[in-house]
């Protein structure tokens, strides 16, 4: 029974369309994988308890906290972070250019959480009303903005994406 | 404590069961993390080893059988909420997890069984499961035995130890039309609430004929509100009646948690009125 037990577990991540092998110690959050050993430092640290959403990333088409997601608990995982929104040639996509537009942000830290969260969002609810925005965005915390440029963001890009669609 | 923690995914029940019952007591199991890991983040806890459950299958899927729905330990609350058959049996724990804190993301990864294992007076699921008269399947060592969730929740320190995996959670039917409600008093959407409290109740022609009704995140423990609810049976919902339940309800909470989510008193206060406030929302959506 001992042999199941290890000092490290292999990982077979995908993260942004690119393969990566990596060899994870248990106790270390994906957060700070993603940050520490592969640079990846857009997704940001923020209480490391789960309250503010900062560290948001997308797990199998899912946002997760990655504070809270300990790396060797995926052994397999198709990830998306915040660098990985972006088109190859650097064009934003719809809801990052509408946070650009709207001021969806102002210092940044909490754009990851907000962006990866309306995306989700987005994909279930191509037309989210105040409060549906409210209740899909309930896991960010953001201290500038006061949410309001936030809402019409989302709903900017709701609207954008829906056009692109037709 | 340890530095240096190691690590184990066992791939089967029986597995997992063989490996637990053979390491120390620096052993913590882990599953979606959404519980265990801002104490590990910031040092406070120093496994020696974890164990992964996330592997095992027995732990996984939601099915209906008899009236009873069977929920995997690993169901995350994302599923709770949107699975149709969890909807259709118990749409009163599917509306509870969409209350529960923390936002989507945790959501889409916290676990019904690491929910119900933590015993945090102040999570979401325990009081609808309790109201659902919900029965647990616990696992140690190869054998498999089934509680209430209420006889797990009166043991003062875990409920099951180290040794131990919540296999499933097992719901039993509900009486047939039965009105349902779970209110919650939060401070923000993503926030831990203040006070909640969840209702079960049927009613003949505007008389109530049976209630459930539990209040939770005001004490250490779930309160059960069976003292109070008797008042109600066999009679029609007054204002008058409402009120007298109300105040009832506060006399159940003994010793109110006091902390950043509000003072003991009004905790204890509120615990009346979500109580109140749950046992009008699950007459009035009565079918």
């Amino acid at each position: 029974m001992d042999d199941i037990i290890t000092q490290s577990a292999l990982i077979n991540w995908r993260i942004n369309g690119k393969l990566h092998e990596l060899e994870a110690l248990p106790g270390v959050s994906m957060l700070d994988l993603l940050r520490d050993e592969l640079n990846l430092t857009g997704t940001h640290m923020g209480c490391q308890t789960g309250h503010c959403g900062a560290c948001t990333v997308m797990v199998d088409g899912r946002i997760v906290k990655s504070c809270l997601t300990q790396a060797v608990t995926l052994p397999r995982a198709v990830i998306t972070t915040i660098e990985g929104l972006k088109a190859k040639d650097g064009t934003l996509n719809p809801v990052q250019q509408a946070f650009w537009d709207e001021a969806g942000f102002q210092c940044g830290y909490c754009a990851p959480g907000m962006l990866l969260s309306t995306m989700e969002l987005l994909a279930e609810n191509p037309n989210p009303s105040d409060d549906e925005i409210d209740v899909g965005l309930a896991g960010n915390l953001c201290r500038c903005t006061g949410y309001r440029s936030i809402v019409r963001a989302v709903k900017v890009a709701a609207a954008k994406q829906n056009e692109l669609k037709q | 404590m340890s530095l240096y923690p190691s690590y184990a995914r066992p791939q089967s029940l029986a597995q997992a069961g063989t490996l637990l019952a053979g390491l120390s007591s620096g052993t913590v199991i882990i599953a979606g993390g959404q519980e265990i890991m801002p104490f590990i983040n910031h040092g406070a806890l120093m496994p020696d080893v974890y164990v992964d459950i996330g592997g095992l299958k027995e732990l996984r899927g939601i099915s209906a059988a008899e009236g009873w729905l069977s929920l995997g330990a690993l169901t995350v609350h994302r599923e709770l909420q949107t699975d149709p058959m969890v909807r259709e049996h118990a749409p009163l724990l599917a509306f509870a997890a969409t209350l529960a804190g923390g936002g989507r993301q945790v959501h889409n990864r916290a676990t019904l069984g690491g929910n119900i294992v933590a015993q945090h007076p102040l999570y979401d699921m325990v009081p609808s499961l309790l109201a659902l008269g919900a029965e647990i399947e616990i696992a140690r060592e190869g054998e498999t035995r089934r509680v209430t969730l209420a006889d797990m929740m009166k043991d003062t320190s875990h409920g099951l130890g180290s040794e131990a995996i919540l296999v499933r959670v097992h719901i039993p039917p509900q009486p047939k039309g039965a009105g349902w409600a779970y209110e919650k008093l939060k401070s923000s959407g993503g926030a831990y609430g203040s006070a909640n409290a969840a209702a079960i109740v049927t009613q003949d022609a505007g008389t109530i004929t049976s209630a459930r009704l539990i209040i939770g995140a005001v004490a250490d423990r779930p309160i059960d509100a069976d003292a109070a609810v008797q008042m109600l049976i066999g009679q029609k919902l007054t204002p008058a009646l409402a009120a007298q339940f109300e105040a009832r309800c506060t006399t159940l909470v003994k010793e109110p948690l006091s902390d950043a989510q509000g003072s003991g008193d009004w905790r204890q206060a509120m615990a009346g009125l979500v109580a109140r406030r749950a046992l009008t929302a699950a007459i009035a959506g009565q079918a």
